[in-house]
């Protein structure tokens, strides 16, 4: 088709071409086309197949207010061609369609096998599913399977994985404008001038509304689409406005949040991506969707809404046929009908369903060209098979009726605002009897709506309402605007107000298909069927008939169903009342919500060379930390290494912190359940954090270095909630101590085995000796004169062993000189699973393993930790330990071996039964060191004593239990003479 | 979120960035007079009224924090503190 390339409203670049595959062929278009524009300018009318009858479906809307031209583009279903823009090389595909071929890209809507269905509607009356194929039972799955198979829009092929980088961003505004039409623009310059940030939030690819494809002139004599250009130029001029174009809201909620998405590709570093905003007040200038006419085959290929037929001639050079007859209810289909005329297109006939009100100017217009026009006409059906051929118009009480042959048909009621964000701002909406608009009657506050959706058409009114609401969301925000607002409310009540609109909805016809909902196919016939079983408001015959509930979100049966409901309703003094609006406003892909789902991690200082040397790297929390250094599930050589020899593990991610001011021992005592008056220098104490209900909530080692001055660990888990934790313990009293959180910076190395002794002396600075540096000991030395080590005596897996606290960015020199000294000695990295096995034969508990929310420190044996002369109602926890200390009935922490001679411990976490549930296993390992399975559990006192046994169900045991004794803990070295010598 | 609350060091912020620390319910009872009814009570009863409430509030995703705020909860808006008379007059 030749393209209409010299019109100062185009949109696209004739510069660059565009391909895309679809049929089997290529088509070509130019860059700034849609896909929908793109393959209508190539003579493609039908573009799919409808839900339920398998009817033809075409371009009907260009901002994807019903399902039409939904299509598959590479794989990727239910695209919507007319909001997505045509890339180089997409592979498009119809839906709903069943062809001859075998290959589905290559069915083609115009010949759908499946188009009988339609012949078959009266089988389908309104929620014949639910009323028939229920009884019997058996006949559902049937008729289920049935109907997925004829009905539906596009198929996922599984396997399908959604391509692209899904992004999201959460500005901050002081105004949010949604509309990027002439009201918003004027709203978001008018707050931007009072120093402002303002966001501007478009769902089209360029601003403008319903200026920018319009030749109109206002009154002035300037062109609307000039203007608009002249208003998004001065826009682009403010710092502080920030504009997003192609991106639909989504919701407003409360006063204060704005979300959208924003659709990229082509030349956007991403495919869309979210945008949640934050704002201090909000103006609402949506504008206006068009209301769709109702007649019979109102949905034929052909058929289109007034401003889609404009636009798509104006936007993207592209007449919409050779003849044309017009429909419709408003003023702008007359500004379409002359535009066309003049552009090059034969229209035949202009029918408007209005008596009077038109403007008399665009009247004239008509008649200069010889268009014929008549008022209080309607299209009554349109006639063709795939594409209309012919026209019926005739006066809307059905008394007269003319044919014309055409191939386009414009129609439409007239104009509906779009609600929506005011709706899910918590706006109440009625019935407004001189627009026939749903209004807002009562608005939230800092919300203000605007322009065109307030039922306003002339420019200047709409302009000036956009300036108005602008001023008064600058208020909201705090901008002294008092004589400003005066002159602009001034300004605007001398301009016309709202305008009456059409309220017609459906024309004479009885008994043919009209549609009320494209997605759904519900005819108004639907509407009837549900109203005659009773159903007598929108908000119930839409959850019977489905109407509104598909992909176009109610753009389409939006209005009209309420408006219809009302009109053939019994009571005709009630109003009608609008369908409930809920978020999303515009369909968006999940893929968008879900975002980068990146893995956010963090890495220890010395995570490169953990996981070049064969480190399987696990996620431990937010930390990233090697499990294992072979394919050994078990990490035997590691263990055997540690037990006999000497190994070294990373525990950078202990909590590690210093807390320090007047008040810093009375804030330990308050959280620590022990005495924190008796933390020495150069001495480490083992001590504990209980909660309010004296359940175990963590662990680790403190150390005094002054006066009112400590250096403490905690567990990695706990390292981001502890300043919170101890913080909060303290709120009432204003405690005079700092806290430092110095778990980044400090690396930790853990050298542990019978020879780290003789490792570590290698290269520190000082002796190190069992006199020098005892069990639990704590130390500050040099290594290589130069490197500040914090070093401890613990025994977390039972050997002699050091706990190195190193500057996070020495800790890579530390750790290779560790390397280097330990060589002659096979010195071995070991992981956390060495680990875990390590330190459950020694049955130190590892929060969260051994422990659970209900388990006090008492169950776990911990209790020597809790110093019972301390003011119990100050130090968290020590209350509650005292009720429950001697409770019967609680949750043991036992060690266990297995009986009957089984060599493989259970699956941690599987029950302790008898006739009953009585625990579970917490950790279960097979310890190469005593060579048999052994575990922890948590049990009922009743079977804590050692030599208890009890049975543990595992899964795919079928009924055989696996049996288990109590013994005495723990298991190795019980004496700890090896963490000590 | 659309709730947006004021911390006293950085001001007004995205409600995500805070942590809930429950009913301002006041200090820790003494120790004279301690009973488990009196420490349950303490440590696990609320109010859970509708109205305007004084809360603490923990800025955990920016200064580290804890501070109070005056929320409505039927609106789940901060408000600004109300005068006395009226927090008391919360049914």
């Amino acid at each position: 088709m030749k393209r209409l390339t010299h019109l100062p409203t185009l949109k696209i670049d004739t510069s660059k071409k565009i391909s895309v595959y679809y049929r089997s062929k290529t088509h070509t278009g130019w860059y700034g086309d849609t896909i929908a524009t793109l393959l209508y300018a190539d003579g493609i009318r039908v573009f799919g197949r409808s839900l339920k009858y398998h009817r033809p479906r075409g371009l009907y809307s260009l901002d994807g207010e019903c399902s039409n031209t939904m299509m598959a583009v590479d794989g990727r279903p239910n695209v919507r061609a007319e909001t997505t823009m045509a890339a180089d090389g997409m592979h498009i595909a119809a839906q709903n369609v069943q062809g001859t071929s075998e290959k589905p890209v290559e069915s083609t809507p115009e010949k759908d096998w499946m188009g009988f269905m339609d012949h078959l509607s009266w089988a389908m009356p309104a929620g014949f599913y639910y009323r028939i194929f229920h009884k019997p039972e058996k006949l559902w799955p049937i008729a289920v399977s049935r109907i997925r198979k004829a009905a539906g829009v596009g198929v996922l092929t599984s396997g399908y994985t959604v391509k692209g980088r899904y992004d999201e961003i959460y500005p901050a505004t002081d105004v949010c404008v949604v509309g990027g039409g002439p009201a918003g623009m004027e709203a978001a310059l008018s707050a931007a001038d009072k120093g402002l940030r303002v966001i501007l939030m478009e769902s089209r690819p360029w601003l403008g509304g319903f200026y920018d494809y319009r030749t109109s002139l206002d009154a002035d004599g300037v062109p609307l689409y000039r203007k608009a250009n002249a208003m998004a130029e001065r826009i682009a001029g403010y710092p502080n406005i920030r504009v997003f174009k192609n991106a639909p809201v989504v919701g407003v909620y409360g006063n204060s949040m704005v979300t959208a998405f924003q659709r990229g590709g082509r030349d956007r570093p991403f495919e869309q991506r979210y945008i949640e905003i934050q704002t201090r007040s909000i103006v609402v200038a949506a504008g206006c969707i068009e209301r769709p006419l109702l007649f019979e085959n109102n949905e034929r290929p052909g058929v289109m809404q007034m401003g889609c037929a404009h636009r798509l001639a104006r936007t993207w050079g592209i007449l919409p046929g050779r003849r044309a007859v017009f429909s419709i209810g408003h003023d702008l289909g007359l500004e379409a009908a002359i535009d066309l005329a003049d552009l090059g297109m034969k229209v035949v006939h202009v029918a408007d369903v209005r008596e009077d009100g038109q403007d008399q100017r665009l009247l004239d217009e008509l008649k200069k060209r010889d268009i014929p026009f008549s008022r209080g006409w309607t299209a009554i059906k349109a006639g063709g098979k795939r594409n209309i051929e012919k026209v019926t118009i005739g006066t809307v009480n059905g008394m007269r009726r003319r044919e014309f042959s055409c191939d386009t048909l414009a129609a439409s009621a007239g104009l509906t605002p779009v609600t929506g964000p005011l709706a899910t701002a918590g706006a109440k909406l009625e019935y407004h009897h001189l627009t026939g608009f749903f209004l807002p009657v009562k608005l939230p506050d800092n919300v203000y709506a605007a322009g065109r959706l307030l039922g306003l058409n002339d420019p200047a009114s709409v302009e000036a309402s956009g300036r108005l609401n602008g001023l008064r969301a600058a208020a909201a925000c705090g901008v002294r605007v008092d004589s400003e607002l005066k002159a602009a409310e001034a300004e605007t009540s001398v301009l016309p107000g709202p305008v009456r609109n059409s309220k017609m909805v459906t024309a004479p016809v009885k008994n043919q298909k009209m549609f009320i909902c494209f997605d759904e196919d519900t005819t108004v016939k639907n509407v009837d069927q549900a109203m005659d079983r009773g159903f007598d408001v929108p908000e119930l015959i839409k959850r019977f008939t489905a109407a509104g509930t598909g992909p176009g979100q109610g753009g389409v049966p939006g209005h009209n169903l309420p408006l219809y409901v009302a009109q053939r309703g019994d009571s005709p003094d009630v109003d009608p009342r609008p369908i409930t609006v809920r978020p999303p406003l515009t369909p968006v892909l999940l893929a968008t919500y879900a975002g980068r789902n990146h893995d956010m991690h963090k890495r220890t200082p010395v995570h490169e060379s953990q996981s070049a040397s064969d480190g399987r790297m696990d996620r431990a929390g937010v930390w990233l930390r090697a499990r294992y250094f072979s394919d050994d599930r078990r990490s035997r050589r590691e263990i055997e290494n540690v037990r006999g020899n000497v190994g070294v593990l990373d525990a950078s991610t202990l909590g590690k912190f210093r807390i320090f001011g007047n008040d810093a021992l009375k804030a330990l005592q308050r959280v620590y359940i022990g005495d924190m008056n008796r933390v020495r220098e150069h001495r480490m104490t083992y001590a504990a954090m209980c909660n309010d209900d004296g359940c175990l909530i963590d662990d680790g080692v403190i150390v005094k270095q002054a006066e009112n001055d400590y250096y403490f660990t905690t567990s990695t888990g706990r390292s981001g909630a502890t300043i919170e934790w101890i913080r909060y313990h303290t709120r009432y009293e204003n405690l005079d101590f700092h806290m430092v959180n110095l778990t980044d910076a400090f690396g930790v190395i853990n050298l542990a085995g019978p020879n780290s002794r003789n490792v570590l002396q290698k290269i520190a600075d000082v002796d190190i000796s069992n006199e020098a540096f005892p069990f639990m000991g704590y130390r500050e030395f040099t290594i290589n004169d130069i490197i500040p080590v914090r070093a401890m005596r613990l025994g977390f897996v039972g050997e002699l062993s050091y706990e190195l606290h190193v500057p996070s960015s020495y800790m890579q020199a530390v750790w290779d000189l560790l390397e280097k000294a330990g060589k002659s000695f096979k010195i071995k990295k070991f992981g956390l699973e060495a680990q875990n096995t390590l330190r459950l034969e020694k049955c130190h508990v590892i929060i969260g393993s051994e422990s659970e929310q209900r388990t006090t420190l008492c169950d776990l044996g911990l209790g020597f930790l809790w110093c019972k002369s301390k003011p119990e109602a100050n130090t968290v926890g020590s209350v509650a330990l005292r009720q429950t200390e001697n409770q019967s009935g609680r949750l043991k922490l036992v060690g266990f071996k297995m009986k009957n001679g089984l060599e493989r411990p259970p699956k941690d976490g599987s029950p302790i039964v008898d006739s009953r549930i009585r625990g579970y296993v917490c950790t279960a390992r097979f310890s190469f060191t005593l060579n048999e399975p052994i575990g922890m559990a948590l049990v009922e006192d009743s079977y804590a004593k050692p030599g208890s046994v009890f049975g543990i169900y595992e899964n795919g045991c079928k009924g055989r239990l696996i049996r288990a004794e109590v013994v005495k803990t723990p298991f190795y070295d019980p004496t700890g003479e090896r963490m000590k010598s | 979120m659309s709730r947006t609350i004021t911390c006293p060091v950085c001001g007004r912020r995205n409600g995500y960035e805070f942590r809930f620390g429950g009913e301002d319910k006041g200090p820790r009872p003494e120790e004279e007079g301690m009973s488990p009814e009196k420490w349950f009570e303490y440590t696990h009863l609320n109010d859970c009224k509708a109205g305007i409430r004084k809360e603490w509030w923990f800025h955990r995703d920016g200064c580290g924090v804890w501070f109070t705020i005056f929320r409505d909860t039927a609106s789940n808006r901060e408000v600004v503190r109300p005068p006395e008379r009226e927090l008391e007059a919360v049914p």
